[in-house]
């Protein structure tokens, strides 16, 4: 009986260990470092999500709190390619693809934010 | 028994597939500063944000806050007793030029919002608007004294504004250090970065160039700092004008598109990338061999020079 119990959690312990060897190996593969999106707020507000792993060009047109901002997906990045803001911070951020990286308009109370994995940790 | 075992073994996998970070975005110093912790807990991201808050307040010179700050510097010329992170500020700025920081100069504040509040209209300052702060700066200096006393002398004003995130970035790597804390990323709007040792194999962070497409460098335990002139130039009738100014000939014109310097004293690295923006690569070269930095010059979306210490790679 002892002899079953110890078999039967050997077997346990040898199942639960391969399937997680199998997820961690199926995570590994399946890693894109492209694989994220970007989240555009207005005053906290989600109010679209781009994803930055699509090969093709986008373009988005978003009403901030003062105006309209036009953004553009190209590339795996995003920029915001026209604003009415006076400083035009945002537009001058150009493209960008890293998570470490928001593009705010604070005019417009507008920002972007990218989730998930990047290329690199910080763009400078 | 078994009970026992498989509820450890699935615990101890699950914390093997999480990877928990503490993590907080605190506005100051005009943008935005990641904090990123590999460890520690949340008191840690509280301490950092309040070295980061109370920094901020000290380097203000548009408002006064509710200490004795820059702006309350600015109003007048009698011995002010300051906090001991403003006066070691300030003083470090003021001596820099003495460090290879040529092109630096903390009295620049009043040429600095000349030229911020013109650009802001569209227009370029007259050379006689120019001249009048360029002489307020030359007639004006700065007398430091015990007991963290300061009084500033002439009309020039002060900007800590290229040496207050570096000098706040000090501050927390030395509570990092206090706290054993190893790993972590904090991002001082990209311009001001420190990097600890990242939970990898190598421990290495990657950085990549939004100038030059597809070149990274990999850093760990260090700052990087970067001037760029590419966020927040103006172009009027086709001429760039940047928001680094020289505060030598008064100009917003300069060299390079962006320096990035790796160090490690935060403020140093700030200090060095500001000024060197007016220098030439062989100049670069030359401070590099004097001042013990390392340094990336870009120019024209390319990178026209490196330290033969940074790789400099190719995703």
């Amino acid at each position: 009986m002892d002899k079953k119990k110890l078999r039967n959690d050997i077997i346990l312990i040898a199942s639960l260990l391969l399937v997680a060897t199998i997820s961690l190996v199926v995570l590994f593969l399946t890693r894109n470092t492209k694989d994220f999106i970007a989240k555009i707020y207005v005053e906290n507000n989600i109010v679209e999500k781009v994803d930055l792993s699509s090969k093709e060009d986008g373009d988005y047109y978003i009403d901030g709190l003062k105006g309209k901002l036009h953004i553009r997906r190209h590339n795996h990045a995003i920029a915001v390619i026209e604003s009415n803001c006076p400083h035009q911070d945002c537009v001058h951020m150009g493209y960008v693809k890293s998570a470490g990286t928001p593009i705010i308009c604070a005019y417009n109370a507008v920002s972007i934010v990218i989730d998930g994995t990047s290329l690199n940790d910080v763009e400078i | 028994m078994r009970k026992l075992i498989v509820t450890s073994l699935l615990i101890t996998t699950l914390m093997g597939c999480s990877k928990v970070n503490n993590t907080s975005k605190v506005f100051c110093f005009d943008t935005y500063v990641d904090i990123t912790l590999s460890e520690g807990n949340k008191n840690n991201i509280k301490e950092i944000e309040n070295i980061l808050k109370k920094l901020d307040k000290l380097s203000d010179n548009y408002n006064q806050r509710d200490l004795i700050n820059v702006f309350s510097l600015n109003k007048t010329n009698e011995e002010v007793r300051v906090d001991k992170d403003l006066y070691e500020m300030i003083k470090l700025a003021y001596e820099s030029k003495n460090e290879g920081a040529e092109y630096f100069n903390p009295l620049c504040g009043s040429l600095s919002k000349l030229w911020k509040e013109s650009l802001k209209e569209s227009k370029v300052p007259s050379q006689e608007e120019i001249n009048l702060e360029l002489n307020k700066m030359s007639s004006s200096s700065l007398t430091f004294k015990d007991e963290y006393i300061i009084q500033r002398n002439g009309e020039a004003e002060i900007d800590l504004g290229g040496i207050a995130k570096g000098y706040a970035l000090d501050k927390i790597q030395e509570y990092l250090k206090s706290e054993d804390i190893k790993s972590y990323l904090i991002n001082g709007g990209e311009s001001s970065i420190l990097l600890g040792e990242k939970k990898s194999k190598d421990g290495y962070y990657t950085i990549g160039f939004r100038d030059v497409e597809n070149a990274y460098i990999k850093v760990k335990n260090c700052f990087v700092s970067t001037s760029s002139k590419r966020t927040q130039k103006v172009v009027i009738d086709n001429v760039t004008y940047s928001h680094i100014i020289n505060p030598k000939d008064g100009s917003a014109f300069n060299e390079n598109d962006a320096v990035v310097v790796i160090s490690d004293k935060g403020w140093y690295g700030d200090v060095m990338s500001t000024s060197l923006m007016m220098n030439t690569v062989d100049e670069i070269k030359q401070i590099e061999i004097d001042h013990d930095i390392k340094t990336i010059v870009i120019k024209d979306g390319k990178i026209v020079y490196h330290h033969e210490g940074i790789e400099v790679l190719k995703h």
